[in-house]
């Protein structure tokens, strides 16, 4: 009986173990495999100027945070209504994965560009953070008072992730350039 | 012991598997990339020599004293894969030469977490065995398959949750092992569940099927660091200068974007 247990377990734990492989083996290969068309294909629409008024209300353009009366103008409501609420950040935490995925696509050919990548890696997850504290305030009711800060952070995060993407495209020469500028 | 003549073909083709590899890794200079999983496949060509030599060679009722070598090669052998697996993980994980972040508690977490599920799942074996050494045998090989597998399945899950890309070779070494090691889970339930208590027979035949695959893998492995990874266009100094630049400005962003308050 035991070792008819002990079948079925391994049983479970081999078929968990198939699925999660080829689950992730597929993933780990569409992404190393992307075109730059598949890349560029997975960015989703944002309206660019509503990101750069509420990144550019916490921070001048060279990224240094603006201080005194200058800084944090917007009010949480408006930084609402310009995001689009929770589904907008998702939307820029979506694209943040693009966006790291377009600084590797550069490391292909410069493995030097790696940096860079790991880098934009880092802020795309502290991006993920900021949503998923949003997330879990929007479960306990107290959205409201967190939206403001966590959100307007991740936006300036997005906002200067796009700017060194293109940044970085310019330094490499690459062709694309143009179009990602359009895109982004 | 007896071998049979198929035992000796699979004996004779994994040692030659493992010098050919041995020359490849020296001769396309990954040797020194990948120091453990060299140090490896050199033990595995010894140990072939060594159980060759105590089991031809030396006294041949000496039985006791291949059975000590074979258990104490295996225990060097189980440690020596560990070694690897850290190897590959720092080579994925360390993408800039030190831990990312974000992935050293996740990693810590995974290594545990499988070395318990491993734990759990070999305690509920009981394979029936004329001795005790067998049965301590089944189940040790059960453990390490199972946590070995766990091991590469979820650094591979665990690379590609965070998004760190995986370079060519370390991929192929890993995949070998991980192909490997799931097979053997596989193979290594029949066993327990089939146990030695009705004779070798199933053990035999799952042990040659085993071998088949991991000499599959050599060849895999052999085939795949021949191979060149592609190669990368040459980096002008200044611009080299600009990436570390921008790396930089792109990290201070963040430090700073964490230390504002809004009022």
């Amino acid at each position: 009986m035991r070792n008819l247990y002990f079948v079925l377990c391994a049983g479970f734990f081999l078929a968990g173990l198939a699925a999660t492989s080829i689950r992730y083996y597929l993933r780990s290969r569409q992404s190393s495999r992307a075109t730059w068309e598949d890349l560029l294909k997975r960015l989703t629409w944002v309206d660019r100027d509503k990101i750069a008024r509420i990144a550019l209300d916490a921070i001048a353009e060279t990224g240094e945070p603006r201080r005194g009366e200058d800084g944090f103008v917007l009010e949480p409501s408006e930084i609402w209504t310009l995001l689009g609420g929770l589904e907008g950040l998702e939307v820029l935490e979506r694209n943040c994965q693009v966006l790291v995925e377009l600084a590797s696509y550069v490391q292909r050919w410069y493995p030097e560009a790696l940096v860079v990548a790991e880098q934009l890696r880092l802020n795309a997850r502290e991006i993920e953070w900021h949503v998923g504290r949003l997330k879990g305030a929007a479960q306990t009711g107290n959205l409201q008072g967190a939206f403001a800060d966590y959100a307007q952070r991740a936006v300036a995060t997005y906002y200067l992730m796009t700017r060194h993407v293109l940044e970085l495209y310019e330094q490499a020469s690459f062709p694309e350039l143009a179009q990602l500028q359009a895109a982004i | 012991m007896h071998l049979s003549g198929l035992d000796q073909f699979f004996w004779a083709a994994t040692f030659a598997g493992h010098i050919a590899l041995l020359a490849v890794l020296w001769t396309r200079r990954r040797a020194a990339k990948f120091p453990a999983f060299t140090t490896l496949i050199s033990f595995y060509a010894a140990r072939t020599i060594a159980l060759y030599v105590l089991l031809h060679l030396v006294d041949r009722h000496a039985q006791r004293d291949y059975f000590y070598a074979y258990w104490s090669m295996a225990v060097v052998d189980e440690m020596l894969q560990v070694i690897v697996f850290y190897e590959l993980a720092r080579k994925v994980f360390c993408p800039t030469g030190v831990w990312a972040r974000d992935v050293r508690r996740a990693f810590l977490w995974m290594t545990g977490i499988s070395a318990i599920v491993a734990t759990v799942l070999t305690s509920l074996a009981s394979p029936a065995a004329p001795r005790l050494i067998q049965v301590v045998m089944l189940r040790s090989d059960f453990f390490t398959s199972a946590l070995m597998s766990e091991l590469f399945v979820g650094m591979m899950a665990l690379s590609a949750i965070v998004g760190l890309p995986w370079r060519t070779h370390v991929a192929r070494i890993a995949q070998g092992f991980g192909v490997f090691a799931v097979v053997c889970v596989l193979l290594y339930t029949a066993d327990n569940y089939f146990g030695l208590a009705q004779g070798s027979r199933v053990y035999d035949a799952l042990s040659l099927f085993r071998r088949s695959i991991y000499a599959g893998c050599l060849g895999y492995w052999i085939v795949t660091l021949w191979q060149e990874a592609p190669a990368p266009r040459e980096l002008p100094e200044a611009m080299r200068m600009q990436i570390y630049t921008l790396q930089r400005r792109v990290e201070y962003d963040l430090i700073r974007i964490r230390s504002w308050r809004r009022s």
